[in-house]
């Protein structure tokens, strides 16, 4: 009887068996599924859960409008995908999908990572694609560190300024009153020494190892007129007295226990200035939204970066820019989205922009004609906006470095900031590094 | 002394082939179906496990960017893993960081073990407590214990400070964020290894301590004469286990706890193999170092079991 039974129990599972066999060999054979389809435009912005934070609602109803705008007239589509820990850069699904010659089409990338790709032969010039009113009308400081030669290969949306961001309530209860806001180093840190409690610190600057970290530390260096690579030589100068002056700053700020060693409130400034556990804390303008959004009330305030002894005032500017794989699916078409959606003249380019910087985020524009539209916009007599635009004069571009010569600099950031590392001989072991890199190194110039 | 061979006879080959020749049909079937059911994991291990390893060895010899830019250059890799002060910074940290996680979680395993094998009132209920961190995400261990651990308002930062150790910034201090490490990792992996030194101490007759108790032996000497003999292949299954995992894991704690840092102080060797591919693009020098690791583990391994005898721990002879 058992031999007339259609399913016997064994060849079931052999057969379900044989099937998992089948399964496992089709997901090695579709490595490439995506081949084929609508370009896919990486972000950390976009598609994103309705339940999601309102400020990251605002941010994705925005990509979502310019890529719908494009689908609606265009036959090559856009598709967004969502790429969480994006930001960070030893995140691994960008770097593997070009590895695996699947990258996306479209992709958003920081200065921090520009040569990477760029140097990698991936990256598409755009400037064929503009006019060259529109090449003119983006701000040298955030357009040059996308420049290469006569190319354009990404297109910046934003210029994110530093500067240091103040708990009004923290000075107050402190006794301090707004004359005694730092405008050097040296008071910025007997400021956070007042500002010091038990359980607040009175100064916050980066202390995790990474790109960050190198971005908010350049400043400092440059303020004295210092910097990591000679623009004209493209030799490393990590030795020099500015370098060496900002060095001390960072660990003296840890030594003297003004500043502490890991971030409040896991980094978020808006909980850490609420809960009282920070006083003063170097940040961008992003940081506004996410007070307007999260704590309207707060009273809190922002300065320009102090200086050295000398020093002139220079804070850097970071921003993320739309960049497309040459190797994509239709590398025309997604230099056509990409220049039509943040890098043309027309109206409805200039606007969106301008809602970018003046609605959905709280950045400063990247183009002249962006800056004029906001102006329109009812953020923007908003007194934190207008303290970080007026720094925009003393701002530079967030350099573009290899990933070899940014761990140098970060060990070396790290072991006098943390480890009570000397500064000079650190900076020498860390130049040491860069100049046999650059020896070799043929890549794009260092800016 | 004289001895005597035994006589030489085909009869066992015979009679195996013999036994294959009246291979019943269903003992065929039940062969194909062992071997259908074999072939999915093996496909798997194969596929995920064995080919990356022989392709990341043969990558060790390349420079591969990560940009379709493949080129052969021979042993450079190696050299220049030899001269890196990186890579030989971050093996002597993963060696500190093995050398005391596993005998260290060796003892409190075994400890718990011996604890949770008595009955008492909830003994499932700490069985399962202690286990149920090895079931969760290290990535959510670690923000976990960053939360418990951030300065000045962590719970276990007050409680330092309660007791006159205030103002230690546990993770932002070279001299402690490998020790946080370390303990983090015994804490999440200890529930594990106690599960496998239960069931090695519950395959222990009962009637051997019984005896022993007879004969006057008291629970220090039950535990040195029966328990640790007894437990030997148990133990060096955990040495030699413990030992791989923990000199190939902690990517994902230290990535959420401390970045490596401070100062390069957590940087592990996995840690800077995952940043020499994923952060540099250097491929081929990630393998490398990667492929290096892999003999150390194989040496290692090969040492473990050449001095515990394949974990017998005693002369076969004996």
């Amino acid at each position: 009887m058992a031999s007339q039974t259609a399913f016997s129990r064994r060849g079931l599972l052999a057969g379900l068996a044989a099937v998992g066999a089948g399964a496992a060999l089709g997901v090695v054979g579709c490595a490439r599924s995506g081949a084929a389809g609508p370009m896919q435009f990486m972000n950390f912005y976009t598609p994103q859960d309705q339940g999601a934070d309102p400020q990251l609602i605002v941010q994705a109803e925005w990509f979502d409008k310019a890529i719908a705008s494009w689908n609606a007239n265009h036959p090559e589509q856009v598709e967004p995908i969502f790429v969480p820990d994006y930001v960070n850069p030893m995140n691994p699904r960008i770097a593997t999908s070009f590895a695996a010659e699947n990258g996306p089409d479209i992709f958003l990338l920081s200065p921090g990572e520009f040569l990477r790709y760029f140097n990698g032969g991936v990256m598409l010039d755009l400037k064929p694609f503009m006019t060259p009113d529109a090449v003119a009308d983006f701000l040298p400081e955030a357009i040059g560190t996308r420049v290469v030669g006569d190319g354009i290969f990404a297109l910046p949306m934003e210029v994110e300024p530093l500067s240091i961001y103040y708990d009004i309530a923290a000075f107050e209860e402190s006794g301090l009153a707004e004359g005694d806001l730092p405008r050097t180093w040296e008071q910025m840190l007997d400021v956070a020494e007042r500002l010091t409690t038990a359980r607040r610190s009175g100064l916050v600057l980066e202390t995790s190892p990474g790109y960050y970290q190198n971005f908010t530390f350049y400043p400092w260096v440059w303020q004295g007129g210092g910097d990591v690579i000679d623009l004209r030589t493209q030799r490393a100068t990590l030795t020099s007295p500015s370098m060496l002056a900002a060095l001390e700053l960072f660990a003296e700020s840890i030594t003297r226990g003004v500043a502490s060693r890991t971030p409040p409130a896991s980094g978020e400034i808006v909980s850490g200035f609420k809960q009282g556990l920070a006083a003063m804390w170097q940040r961008g303008p992003w940081s506004i939204q996410e007070f307007a959004l999260q704590a309207p009330e707060h009273r809190y305030g922002i300065i320009p970066l102090p200086t050295p002894p000398g020093g002139q005032p220079t804070t850097v500017g970071g921003g993320w820019a739309w960049a497309v794989n040459n190797r994509g699916r239709n590398p025309e078409a997604a230099a056509r989205f990409v220049v039509e959606s943040v890098g043309s003249m027309s109206r409805e380019c200039i606007d969106r922009c301008a809602d970018w910087n003046g609605r959905a985020k709280s950045n400063m524009p990247a183009r002249a004609s962006v800056s004029a539209a906001m102006e329109q916009l009812p953020s923007f007599t908003d007194p934190a906006r207008s303290a970080v635009r007026a720094q925009l004069p003393s701002t530079r571009g967030e350099p573009r470095y290899p990933p070899v010569l940014y761990k140098a600099l970060s060990n070396t950031i790290q072991s006098v900031q943390l480890a009570g590392g000397d500064p000079l001989a650190q900076a020498q072991s860390a130049q040491s590094t860069i100049e046999s890199f650059l020896r070799t190194y043929e890549g794009a110039a260092l800016l | 002394m004289t001895t005597t061979d035994p006589p030489v006879t085909r009869t066992p080959r015979l009679a195996r082939t013999a036994g294959r020749a009246v291979e019943s049909p269903m003992r065929r079937r039940e062969r194909r179906a062992a071997f259908l059911f074999l072939l999915p994991d093996s496909l798997g291990l194969l596929v995920f496990v064995a080919l990356p390893m022989v392709l990341a060895i043969v990558l060790g010899f390349f420079s591969l960017d990560g940009f379709g830019h493949l080129s052969f250059i021979g042993v450079d890799n190696y050299l220049r893993m030899v001269g890196d002060p990186q890579f030989w910074l971050s093996l002597r940290i993963t060696a500190i960081y093995v050398v005391v996680v596993v005998p260290v979680m060796f003892v409190v395993s075994l400890a718990l073990a011996l604890l949770v094998k008595q009955r008492f009132p909830g003994v499932g209920f700490v069985r399962s407590a202690l286990f149920v961190p090895y079931v969760i995400s290290l990535v959510v261990v670690g923000l976990v214990w960053q939360f418990l651990l951030i300065d000045k308002v962590g719970v276990i930062s007050r409680a330092l400070e309660a007791v006159g150790l205030g103002g230690i910034s546990v993770l932002g201090s070279p001299n402690t964020a490998l020790a946080a490490v370390v303990v983090i990792t015994i804490w999440f992996q200890m529930g594990y290894y106690m599960i496998i030194f239960l069931a090695g101490l519950q395959d222990i007759p009962s009637e051997f301590y019984d005896a022993a108790r007879v004969d006057g032996a008291g629970p220090w000497q039950q535990f040195r004469t029966i328990t640790i003999p007894l437990l030997a292949p148990t133990s060096f299954f955990v040495l030699l286990t413990s030992s791989i995992a923990v000199a190939t894991g902690g990517l994902d704690l230290v990535y959420a706890l401390t970045k490596g840092g401070p100062a390069s102080s957590t940087t592990l060797i996995v840690y800077f193999i995952y940043e020499q591919a994923f952060l540099f693009g250097e491929y081929g020098y990630a393998a490398a170092v990667g492929s290096t690791l892999l003999v150390l583990l194989l040496l290692w391994s090969g040492l473990m079991f050449a001095v515990t005898r394949g974990g017998r721990f005693s002369n076969v002879d004996d």
